[in-house]
């Protein structure tokens, strides 16, 4: 780790004990913990303060975490992990949707937090051409249809015009347009581009391919670039 | 349900057809009748009219001459009819042969008598009306034979008009009543599928009220229940998330706090230390439960559709037996055919499987074989442990939640929660298949058998254009 300055987490959480314990573990494994108790505040403290990690309870008073992920998204393509002490699907999925690029469930191990969030790291630093260059995506510029992707500098283009993707989806796209013509199931884009293992969720990609699609599709609902093989995954159409 | 639905569809039809016949038969009897008799009659009398006049014109040629074949040369002319006068003891016919035999006897003794009279007969297979008139002026007697051959045939069309129009009739009703009946059956139907479709989670299906009364209130009944299903539901999966989130939250508190401590357990004085061990582990053993309850509450809260997605089910068992068999050695047996994606509910899938290897080490002594086959129309799970087995009268109760059995009766070493084999029933359950427990072959341990409806392989098309990578 970073020992000069450590990176920093904003924890956005209600409950002063989850918050208090959190700091404590997310200590131990050498970060540093900002912590806001509402979606005003953390916004607020995102607004003065460069965060790397930021993690989110859906569940506030107040403004709720659907609207503190997509204040956060519209300034800003900071990491962000989504917390949830439900048992449905539908609060990660309107997470996933609002711009988050992880979740955990509550009660979460924090071992497994802190990997998820290293993982985060790993692909936001990657893409900035820092000293983690063993992850980065590389390679020559790729064209297809009104989209060019140049993993080199990091950026997307379509029509000409930079798109503005975050860590996630746009290392998602590298992972398509690598493999262009092929099919990538779920599994596999979740441990390439998540770390996952087998039994990270399918959701999580299903959510992140309905956004890339509204950012780099002429018409989202009818795909032509990244197309859905049925029972199998996802392809990149070159 | 659809032999039901035909069968009083059957009903309904017959009885549109029998009434037709009911109806029909007495309308088409009492026209036949009056017809009948209006038309004999007026035959009848119109025949005996012209018997008086064609009796008059004999006695004045009697009166006149001795000479009889005269008279009778003009009733020739009398289409299809035939008469015969008795004059002095003799008989005088036209075109009859024997024209005394020709006349019934009991006819002409009322005739002798001096009475005129009529009467039906049959002569050789023709209806014939027969009409006596004494001529006392003269001392003779006078008798004309008719054919009713014709009126007969009259008759028999009329006869034959109204079967073939009841018989039309009839079969008329039975379509109409076909018809009708599946007009009328229809919100039968509909009401069965909408049944249907509530029974399969859709809590959106309402019927349409309709136009009809009698319908509108069972719609209304019908939409009312679903009402209070869709409320009571939505209730309970509402207390699910609300307990799901009321428990975890101070959970993650104690889960995270005794991570913070494990990493400074061996700073912790010897005392401490034990009773951390405990506390820790009594944590993990609350988490599990917690996890374990409010799955189980969402799966019978309906709160999770899980849809059959296509999953490579050979993968996913590798996938599980090793993440929770404890890395010791098992026999896995499955079908080749789940090489390739089939269509199955993935998380619910992984649950049975992975509730079964963790209940075969925490109460079988391990996992030893696991095999998955298809078998037709099912799909089958085994999962065999090498423990003592499951005692006879308890291969029910195993099931239950927080069983605790004769032999494992000792919470003590148990890190189950205690919910995992209930689980286990209620995701085959909501799946529609069956589970239960039997000896292995050699006695030596137990075999859970899960068995699953086979939900299908995706379709051809999405197969094909696969590529492995």
């Amino acid at each position: 780790m970073d020992a000069v300055a450590p990176l920093r987490i904003l924890a956005v959480e209600d409950d002063p004990r989850i918050r208090a314990t959190l700091r404590l573990a997310l200590e131990d494994e050498g970060y540093a913990v900002l912590e806001a108790d509402s979606g005003e505040s953390a916004l607020e403290l995102h607004s003065r303060q460069a965060v790397d990690v930021v993690l989110v309870d859906l569940m506030l008073p107040g403004m709720t975490g659907f609207e503190v992920v997509r204040e956060l998204r519209r300034a800003s393509d900071v990491p962000i992990v989504i917390v949830t002490a439900r048992t449905d699907s539908h609060d990660v999925v309107a997470g996933l949707e609002a711009g988050a690029d992880d979740y955990v469930r509550k009660p979460f191990v924090v071992k497994e937090l802190a990997a998820r969030i290293r993982s985060l790291i790993r692909r936001s630093r990657g893409a900035e051409g820092g000293s983690d260059a063993g992850s980065s995506p590389g390679g020559p510029p790729v064209v297809f249809g009104a989209v060019e992707l140049s993993p080199a500098e990091g950026v997307v283009r379509r029509h000409g015009k930079e798109l503005a993707l975050t860590r996630t989806e746009f290392h998602l796209l590298c992972e398509l347009a690598e493999n262009a013509g092929l099919v990538l199931s779920r599994e596999q884009l979740l441990e390439r581009v998540w770390g996952y293992d087998y039994f990270g969720e399918a959701r999580l990609v299903d959510a992140h391919i309905r956004r890339l699609r509204t950012k780099i599709e002429e018409d989202p609902s009818e795909p032509a670039l990244i197309v859905t093989v049925r029972g199998l995954g996802y392809k990149l159409v070159r | 349900m659809t032999s039901r639905t035909r069968g009083l569809r059957f009903r309904v039809t017959a009885a549109f057809a029998l009434g037709a016949l009911l109806l029909f038969g007495i309308l088409g009897s009492s026209v036949y009748l009056f017809s009948y008799h209006y038309l004999v009659e007026q035959r009848e009398r119109s025949l005996v009219g012209q018997a008086y006049a064609d009796a008059r014109v004999v006695r004045d040629t009697l009166a006149r001459s001795d000479e009889v074949k005269e008279p009778l040369a003009i009733l020739d002319r009398v289409p299809g009819s035939n008469a015969v006068v008795r004059w002095r003891g003799r008989w005088f016919g036209t075109t009859v042969a024997s024209p005394g035999a020709t006349v019934p006897d009991g006819l002409r003794r009322l005739v002798e008598a001096g009475s005129p009279a009529h009467q039906r007969i049959d002569r050789s297979g023709v209806p014939t009306f027969v009409v006596g008139v004494p001529i006392d002026e003269v001392g003779a007697e006078y008798y004309e034979m008719f054919s009713l051959l014709e009126l007969d045939r009259t008759l028999r069309t009329i006869r034959n008009a109204l079967t073939a129009g009841g018989a039309l009739a009839v079969v008329m009703a039975g379509l109409i009543g076909w018809t009708l009946s599946r007009r009328v059956l229809r919100p039968v139907a509909d009401f069965a599928s909408a049944a249907e479709r509530v029974a399969a989670g859709d809590l959106e299906t309402r019927l349409a009220p309709g136009a009809d009364p009698d319908l509108a209130s069972l719609a209304a009944s019908f939409n009312h229940m679903v009402d209070a299903v869709e409320r009571r539901i939505a209730r309970e999966s509402r207390f699910v998330a609300d307990a799901s989130h009321e428990l975890r939250s101070p959970l993650t508190t104690l889960a995270t706090a005794v991570e913070v401590m494990e990493a400074r357990r061996d700073e912790l004085p010897d005392r401490s230390r034990r009773a951390f061990d405990l506390l820790r582990d009594e944590v993990r053993l609350l988490q599990r439960l917690v996890e374990d309850l409010l799955e189980l509450g969402a799966a019978e809260a309906g709160a999770e559709a899980g849809a059959a997605e296509p999953v490579r089910l050979d993968e996913l068992v590798a996938n599980v037996v090793a993440r929770w068999a404890g890395g010791q050695p098992v026999a896995v047996d499955v079908d080749p055919c789940f090489g390739e994606p089939v269509l199955a509910d993935k998380r619910r899938f992984e649950r049975i499987l992975s509730n079964l290897i963790v209940n075969a080490g925490t109460h079988g002594r391990g996992l030893e074989r696991l095999s998955l086959h298809r078998r037709g129309d099912r799909l089958r799970l085994e999962v065999v442990d090498g423990g003592p087995g499951v005692p006879e009268d308890e291969r029910q109760a195993v099931f239950e939640r927080f069983f605790r059995g004769a032999a494992a009766g000792r919470r003590a070493g148990s890190t189950g929660s205690g919910l995992g084999l209930a689980l286990v029933a209620e995701h085959v359950r909501l799946k529609g298949g069956r589970v239960w427990v039997e000896d292995r072959e050699d006695g030596a341990g137990a075999r859970f058998v899960v068995e699953l409806p086979w939900a299908g392989e995706p379709d051809a098309g999405a197969a094909r254009a696969g590529v492995r990578t």
